[in-house]
């Protein structure tokens, strides 16, 4: 497609300008503070000092988040194929009811509902008892980094799961169609054809929960805001506690370099995909 | 379907036209009162104090707003405050803040406040030094006392039969009873923090000198041994999520014992989240405790009508009838005052767990704030790694 | 033969039930928490549900002065005026990123990433400051701006991908046909990422509908959400009053989101056929 970068950049330039003005320019102010000794000169002080605090819970944000985002995919994988490949109507649309519902659940009630759903004595342990699954003494509270990966993933794959059952409800159902009738199996059928083509859309989805549990700070807060715990209740803490926003900052600025991490992903696909058009 | 769809937009559009202009109509005064802490704190003065006010004064509305609870509803305060006065704001839109006491030791200090306790005649009737002092910042006139609240153990009699009087015999109450105590460590809210600072003051030698000063950042060696031996009490107990957290366990009957914020335990009480038979107790030598003060912003728009509704939300009536018999909290005007204006009955039901004496002695100051800050990095670097 | 075909069939829809059912349990049983709090009067150990089921902290949230109603009406105002102005600038900007020659690609990519990717408080707290200076805090238009450009992200990613994904030879036919730029847009491109820019706008809502930091510092007290006071409540460990918030924020999220659907197959069936 030939065009000037000018018309492009015309296009993009309104929502360009929203983000600048009303997000990275604050963002840069806050960013400076992360660099400025308390005689206003540079410093990487407050770095040292995140790194000396904290980079136990770095490496524990990045875990949670992995494992996290390995997990929705899987499971929007699972369901979308199921939506799309599966033969039996009404399981579908059960299935698409059903899947919906933490979409409407903000994050904050996600973790008021799995605080009280995952405890020792909360009700997950109370059904698995009273069905004889498992033996009382055995309840244990799963309100440690399992808690937080359970409500990240609760929360995130419907979201993923949204977006790529509508790109992979996008495809040719025809070339589905002749793999089937060359004998194909529907396994064979997702993992062949219908996920390489609404890989994009999958991506998509998963940097930006990716990114989206890295910054979400009630999750970590009321399922385990204890040691070692997520980098976002590490910034708050320094803020309330300590009205240390230099700390504060430098810790974003190192969430930050795990989002982009997360972005790489995407962005080389992106930068692919428009090399090829 | 496309007509439908013009329908919606246009709908869109209009719902927003609405918003934009549906401004304050009417020719009132709208008092913006902001607090910190739980949400019973705005629906207390949504619902009892503004009604109350507006009655006596006509053509005014009290409007309320929460922040959250904890420290990080004050700093929310600190922060819109610092905001309007960096951008040279010359009337401010927060005429009477309810904050805790790191929050009001911050404003004082960065100018944000009116010193307004001498204009008004319910600020003769607090004495007590935390009207005066805040985690060491002199915040004296700026602040009236809403209430005071204390951390105490709550505890389950039927597990804890003779619950432990002091750190000591907790230390070694956690061993033949472990993972029943619960605490939330230092990230999860102020109850937490207030067992880890009492654990230093029982276990440094240094009680006093941690509340009065002087400050020496040589203590910190002191203060790190001390916190060595909660690493090790540390194994014995749960760790919760936040304050509530604690609360949220001792309702699920997961531990037996932990410490929390006396207020907010007589809520969950009050809100049918506490089994009744809990108690609470106050350990020795104590547990911090401090109260949640009004303050009015240095340039709030309405500072008159500031002054009079702090006057009259800690007169001894209101105090009384609101802060005592509705919320069984702790009053933050001088007691005499107050108790006169209620009845013995009412009054003795404070103290149904933890004696006047007992709260005297045992309730106590936050540590300065230099001494508080080195606790909680001790803690860190100590006791998490 | 047929006797072991039919048990091969039952043994397939048992396993699809039991599946069924437990995604239904991993679903609703959270869910399910949610609901008994917003009913529970009483509730302690060692009681496995609630002792006592009332309405008190529903009278408690509808009082008169508590104005959960009217928050909820502005979260609602608030949010479609966040879906339509983050669309307006999300839709051209999308587009360009999927199919025109754009500088820096990469980089702009990123940027609108930066919103969802940083920990908000620290950065709202200068947003706020700014906000005072040129007197956009406390108005309707100040917390839209403050929660589009953070949900600007969802719906431009997302709509580059639904663009990328329109079959490029599709338009170059049309095209050839004869049709304008405009028209070809309008009939062949835009209708075929439309499902894309559908779930984007569901999901800017729903961004929208959920947030307080920002609102709080840049719209309180003149503007107040019904986020704001579930924030509050959940965070203090207020069970009752943060579920009775959470159900009433589910309403309007599934209302747009059912209204949206509805449009979303009509339209692009009919846009197909023509």
């Amino acid at each position: 497609m030939r065009s000037r970068p000018w018309a492009g950049l015309a296009l993009a330039a309104p929502a360009l300008a929203l983000v600048a003005i009303f997000f990275v320019g604050p963002l840069m102010m806050s960013a400076v503070l992360a660099f400025r000794g308390k005689d206003g000169g540079f410093t990487t002080e407050h770095f040292a000092k995140a790194f000396e605090l904290y980079s136990t819970d770095l490496l524990f944000s990045a875990v949670i988040v992995v494992v996290s985002t390995a997990a929705i995919g899987a499971v929007a994988i699972a369901i979308a194929g199921y939506l799309t490949l599966g033969e039996h109507p009404r399981t579908q649309a059960i299935l698409r009811w059903l899947y919906r519902w933490p979409l409407f659940i903000p994050f904050i009630v996600t973790a008021q509902v799995m605080r009280t759903f995952l405890a020792k004595n909360g009700m997950l342990n109370h059904v698995l008892i009273g069905g004889g699954l498992i033996d009382p003494l055995q309840a244990q509270s799963l309100l440690d980094w399992r808690g937080i990966v359970i409500a990240f993933v609760w929360k995130q794959a419907p979201f993923v799961t949204l977006l790529l059952a509508g790109a992979m409800a996008a495809i040719d159902r025809q070339h589905i169609e002749a793999a089937r009738n060359l004998g194909a199996g529907r396994l064979r059928v997702l993992f062949g054809i219908v996920l390489p083509q609404s890989r994009r859309t999958l991506l998509v989805g998963l940097v930006l929960s990716f990114v989206t549990m890295l910054s979400v700070l009630s999750v970590p807060m009321m399922i385990n805001p204890n040691s070692p715990t997520m980098l976002t209740v590490d910034i708050a803490y320094r803020i309330n506690s300590h009205g240390d926003y230099a700390v504060a900052n430098a810790l974003c600025l190192m969430s930050l370099v795990l989002a982009s991490f997360g972005a790489w992903f995407y962005l080389r696909e992106a930068a692919r995909k428009v090399e090829r058009t | 379907m496309r007509n439908a769809r013009i329908t919606l937009c246009a709908a869109l559009v209009a719902v927003g036209g609405a918003l934009g202009f549906a401004g304050p109509a009417a020719a009132q005064t709208t008092i913006n009162v902001v607090t910190a802490g739980d949400q019973n704190m705005v629906d207390y003065v949504n619902n009892f104090l503004g009604p109350r006010f507006e009655k006596q004064n006509p053509g005014v509305k009290v409007r309320a707003v929460g922040t959250g609870p904890g420290d990080a509803g004050s700093q929310k305060i600190y922060e819109k405050l610092s905001a309007q006065q960096k951008a040279g704001i010359a009337s401010w839109d927060t005429d009477v803040a309810v904050v805790h006491q790191r929050g009001a030791a911050t404003m004082v200090k960065e100018n944000l406040l009116a010193p307004y306790r001498n204009d008004v005649a319910a600020g003769r009737l607090v004495t007590r030094d935390t009207a005066r002092n805040a985690l060491g910042q002199n915040v004296d006139g700026y602040v009236i006392p809403m209430f005071h609240s204390q951390i105490a153990f709550a505890y389950n009699p039927a597990v804890v039969r003779q619950p432990p009087r002091s750190y000591s015999e907790l230390a070694e109450w956690v061993k033949k009873n472990p993972k029943q105590f619960g605490y939330n460590g230092v990230k999860g809210g102020m109850s937490g923090v207030g067992f880890v600072m009492g654990w230093v003051s029982a276990n440094s030698g240094m009680a006093d000198q941690l509340e009065k000063g002087p400050y020496d950042p040589a203590k910190k060696a002191v203060i790190d041994r001390s916190l060595a031996s909660l690493k090790e009490f540390n194994q014995y107990v749960v760790m919760t999520p936040g304050n509530a957290g604690t609360l949220d366990m001792l309702n699920r009957g997961e531990i037996a014992m932990g410490p929390v914020w006396v207020d907010m335990f007589y809520t969950w009480v009050a809100d049918g989240k506490m089994p009744p038979n809990i108690k609470l107790e106050l350990p020795r030598p104590g547990l911090p405790g401090q109260p949640m003060y009004y303050v009015v912003p240095a340039k709030a728009a309405n500072a008159q009508l500031a002054r009079r509704f702090v006057d009259f939300a800690a007169s001894p009536e209101i105090q009384a009838e609101g802060i005592v018999k509705q919320f069984n909290w702790y009053p933050g005007i001088d007691a005499q005052h107050v108790r006169s204006k209620m009845d013995e009955k009412s009054w003795n039901k404070l103290f149904t767990d933890i004696s006047p004496e007992a709260l005297a002695s045992y309730g106590r100051p936050f540590p300065l704030s230099e001494y508080f800050t080195d606790i909680l990095e001790g803690y860190e670097r100590v006791v998490l790694k | 033969m047929t006797g072991s075909l039919a048990g091969v069939r039952w043994g397939d829809t048992l396993a699809r039930v039991v599946v069924i059912l437990l995604l239904a349990f991993a679903i609703f049983g959270p869910l399910a928490n949610l609901v008994l709090w917003a009913f529970a009067e009483r509730w302690y150990f060692p009681h496995k549900l609630p002792q006592e089921f009332g309405l008190t902290f529903w009278a408690r949230v509808f009082a008169p002065r508590g104005s959960a109603l009217a928050s909820l009406w502005t979260s609602v105002g608030i949010a479609c005026l966040t879906v339509l102005s983050t669309l307006a600038v999300a839709v051209p900007a999308g587009y360009a990123l999927a199919r025109l020659r754009l500088p820096a690609r990469t980089l702009i990519l990123l940027v609108f990433l930066l919103p969802q990717a940083v920990p908000n408080l620290p950065v709202y707290v200068n947003i706020a400051r700014v906000f005072y200076e040129i007197r956009l805090n406390g108005t309707i238009t100040g917390v839209v701006l403050v929660h589009a450009a953070h949900g600007l992200v969802l719906a431009v990613w997302i709509a580059s991908a639904a663009f990328a994904s329109v079959d490029a030879s599709l338009e170059e036919a049309a095209r050839n046909m004869g049709a304008s730029a405009w028209r070809c847009w309008t009939t062949v491109t835009l209708p075929l990422a439309l499902p894309g820019l559908i779930a984007s706008a569901i999901f800017v809502f729903l961004e929208s509908l959920d947030e307080f930091t920002g609102t709080y510092f840049v719209g309180v007290p003149d503007v107040t959400t019904l986020p704001l006071l579930m924030f509050n409540a959940s965070m203090g460990g207020n069970y009752q009053i943060a579920s009775i918030t959470a159900i009433l924020l589910l309403l309007p999220s599934i209302a747009f989101m059912l209204a949206v659907e509805r449009f979303l197959k009509a339209d692009v069936l009919a846009m197909i056929g023509r």
